[in-house]
């Protein structure tokens, strides 16, 4: 099937990204996304349950990319690194909410 | 009319409508005549399917609540199509009475 | 990570697919037995065969027992005990009652809620729970397992290992998986719509099996997904925790206005206070209801800030006639007048309620639960002829070159399916074997299934040796049979112990136990023909491998 055979550490660093990648850029969407709709006035259960459902679509693309991108360490980049970044983000938009 | 009877409706229609679903499709009008169905035919097929599909939509209204009829439509749905691939593959001529009415003359439909 | 997306997407179908389809059979199988739990719990506990009980009176009946439950349940005490930082009191305070049934419940779920003081987690509380007859308060004892709600149920999505959660998270992976899996396999499917009805059963194993399982995959898409999906849902507190471990004061935040706005008190008053008639607040409730022109019975009902001044009383209708749960209405736990009731919900709510409703399936609608059943069975059916296709498809080349992969997979592949289901019979065998009146029934019971599953994957890791000559194993076969034979046990010994054999249920209309001897009687059937088909085609792969067959090997190479 495949046409160009990959390192067990490829594969290894692929599900790893797929995983634990996803994992945190979902954690920091659902952080970001939560406080930026409380922010901007929504009830607090329709905020939390909206970003809270769609996070875990975000979670199933994310980790879909994780197989489909060309570039593994933009791959990391963009899930890692930016889940990271919305993690903080949303962390301290919540210390202005609270 | 008892919801039973108005469900049993139900799945009469998606079983008919996957049917001519079916059997507007090459491959499985093929397995009870010999050649392709004229494009008519088949087109009339796929109406027939569809507007069975909706009418059972329609029953399942009928009998419950929108939120609780649209889930057991959707599984009316997946259940028909099952049915149909299995009685294709195992005995594909009980479907003859479906392939019968889709090749009825315009003038001779209601 | 290969040349093109949808070989990236084959490979992720495949691998995910295989590893956490283990996990898929068992959610899916016991999700199809949860459908009908309430049943199977009839059909284990013969002294619960009555009929579905309303809720009884709180005052007469319920009140005292749920008085008399003054201790939390041992095993979470202990477990609370490691996550305090000071020793925990002799006695913990009661924070919560609880009641829950449903239409199809003759036995009533009692809860008590106990503050765990000086813990690590914020608002930690533990349980103590029993079961009671409602026409009389009796309670059953704790060692009877009901093998629906109490065994098969928490399977499907902790798959029964509480150990730190883990199993939540195992299955939440799987259902992540499978909404993965179900993304992937439309990608590969290019004649999705060409081959929506086709099944081509004469054609060699593998053209038949991936027939089958793309049959299956796609008529049933729908189901597949959504229920996976709202499986993610109903957990999503558990698997993404965001707001509750980073931003709790904005929670806290949330509780303070929503008490001042609702009236529902947020900690105990500290003031002791009696409680008013709660039958007359379920009166009260029920005639609402009914002016509503949604009349039902109580399903569900809390008593907050149990003894203090501040109490209040929040019932829930038994929403049988609406996916989602009903709202609740909420009483003053002392003068017994409405302090708030919970507003229609907002958009998000409602489509997060519907997928939820139609999860947890507290509805009341026959035929849907039998739908229901019947999708779940479409799934392991997928998941199953998944396994089958990835042995077949490597059985030769991995017997040839002396791996032994394929050989594994279809040893796990055997145990995950017909295993599965022989474990799942032998106990129900087992539960009416027992004598009644032994200590620790359900531990026995608990035990017996497990090894039952174990020696099942002994017995496949026994047969599959035959895939080192590209044969078919005979555990297929052999465990069919096996399944037939415990299936016609189960019934025969429910006849026995119990008397409350078909002709008796059937002419008195008692269906929870009519149902599941009907199911077990169909098993048997179904699983006899297989295990006759199967035989024989064990025996014909056979001579084929010993002849060579190169028309064989040709078909494959074309799927």
């Amino acid at each position: 099937m495949a046409t160009t055979t990959q390192s067990s550490w490829h594969v290894l660093s692929r599900v790893g990204a797929g995983i634990l990648g996803s994992y945190l850029f979902t954690w920091g969407f659902i952080a970001l996304g939560a406080t930026s709709l409380l922010a901007a006035g929504l009830e607090f259960h329709e905020a939390t349950d909206l970003v809270s459902m769609l996070g875990l679509l975000i979670f199933l693309t994310a980790f879909c990319y994780a197989f489909i991108a060309a570039s593994l360490a933009r791959v990391w980049l963009v899930l890692a690194g930016g889940g990271a970044l919305m993690t903080l983000a949303g962390w301290w938009l919540s210390r202005s909410l609270a | 009319m008892p919801d039973a009877v108005l469900l049993g409706a139900a799945l009469l229609c998606t079983e008919l409508g996957m049917g001519w679903l079916a059997l507007a499709m090459d491959v499985h009008w093929k397995q009870l005549h010999a050649a392709n169905p004229r494009s008519r035919v088949a087109a009339r097929l796929r109406v027939l399917g569809g507007s069975a599909l909706v009418a059972s939509l329609a029953f399942c209204l009928a009998a419950d609540s929108a939120t609780m009829a649209v889930l057991v439509w959707m599984m009316l749905l997946a259940v028909s199509a099952v049915t149909i691939a299995f009685v294709l593959s195992i005995r594909p001529r009980l479907l003859a009475p479906l392939a019968a009415v889709g090749r009825l003359k315009p003038s001779s439909l209601p | 990570m290969f040349a093109n997306f949808r070989l990236s997407l084959t490979w992720l179908h495949t691998w995910f697919g295989l590893v956490l389809g283990f996990v898929l059979m068992v959610a899916f199988f016991f999700g199809s037995m949860s459908v009908f739990d309430r049943e199977i719990d009839r059909w284990s506990l013969p002294q619960t065969r009555i009929a579905a009980q309303p809720m009884p009176s709180f005052d007469q009946v319920l009140a005292a027992r749920l008085a008399a439950m003054t201790a939390p349940d041992p095993d979470q005490l202990e477990l609370a005990a490691g996550r305090v930082t000071q020793p925990l009191p002799a006695r913990l305070k009661v924070t919560t009652w609880s009641a829950f049934t449903t239409h199809r419940d003759p036995v009533l779920d009692l809860f008590v809620g106990f503050k765990v003081p000086h813990s690590k987690v914020p608002d930690d509380q533990i349980f103590a729970e029993v079961t009671i007859d409602p026409r009389n308060g009796r309670v059953l004892p704790r060692d009877q397992l009901p093998l629906g709600s109490g065994f098969f149920y928490p399977m499907h999505f902790s798959l029964n290992i509480t150990w730190h959660d883990i199993g939540y998270w195992i299955v939440g992976f799987a259902a992540m998986a499978m909404l993965a899996a179900i993304v992937s396999g439309i990608v590969m499917h290019r004649k999705i719509f060409r081959e929506f009805f086709t099944f081509r059963p004469e054609r060699n194993l593998l053209r038949s099996t991936l027939d089958l399982h793309n049959l299956t995959g796609v008529v049933a898409l729908p189901f597949h997904f959504l229920w996976a999906l709202s499986g993610l849902i109903i957990f999503a507190g558990i698997y993404f925790p965001v707001i509750d471990k980073m931003m709790h004061p904005l929670i806290e935040a949330h509780e303070r206005e929503e008490a001042t706005h609702t009236g529902l008190a947020l900690g105990p008053s500290g003031r002791p206070g009696t409680l008013a008639s709660v039958d007359a607040m379920m009166a009260a409730a029920k005639a609402h209801w009914a002016s509503l022109s949604v009349p039902g019975e109580v399903g569900f009902l809390v008593v907050s800030h149990v003894g203090n001044s501040n109490a209040y009383v929040s019932i829930y209708r038994d929403s049988t006639d609406r996916v989602a749960t009903a709202e609740g209405l909420h009483f003053d736990g002392t003068t017994g007048r409405v302090l708030f009731e919970d507003p229609p919900v907002g958009p998000v709510a409602t489509v997060s309620g519907f997928l939820q409703g139609m999860h947890l399936q507290q509805f009341k609608h026959w035929t849907l639960r039998w739908l229901i059943f019947t999708g779940g069975l479409l799934s392991c059916v997928c998941i199953a002829t998944g396994f089958i296709f990835f042995v077949e498809k490597r059985k030769r080349a991995h017997a040839s070159a002396g791996h032994a992969g394929a050989r594994w997979a279809d040893a796990l592949a055997v145990t995950t399916v017909t295993g599965m289901v022989v474990a799942t019979l032998l106990v129900l065998v087992v539960n009416r074997a027992l004598p009644e009146d032994l200590a620790q029934r359900d531990l026995w019971q608990k035990s017996a299934f497990w090894l039952a599953w174990l020696a099942t994957l002994v017995h496949a890791a026994w047969r599959s040796t035959a895939l080192r000559e590209a044969r078919m194993s005979k555990a297929w076969p052999e465990q069919c049979g096996a399944i037939a034979l415990l299936a016609a046990a189960a019934v025969v010994l429910n006849a026995i112990t119990t008397g409350d054999h078909l002709g008796r249920t059937l002419s008195a209309g008692y269906w929870p136990v009519a149902g599941v001897d009907l199911t077990l009687l169909v098993c048997a059937g179904v699983a006899t023909v297989a295990a006759r088909k199967l035989h024989r085609r064990a025996r014909s792969c056979a001579v084929a491998a010993g002849s060579g067959a190169a028309d064989l090997e040709r078909e494959s190479a074309r799927a």
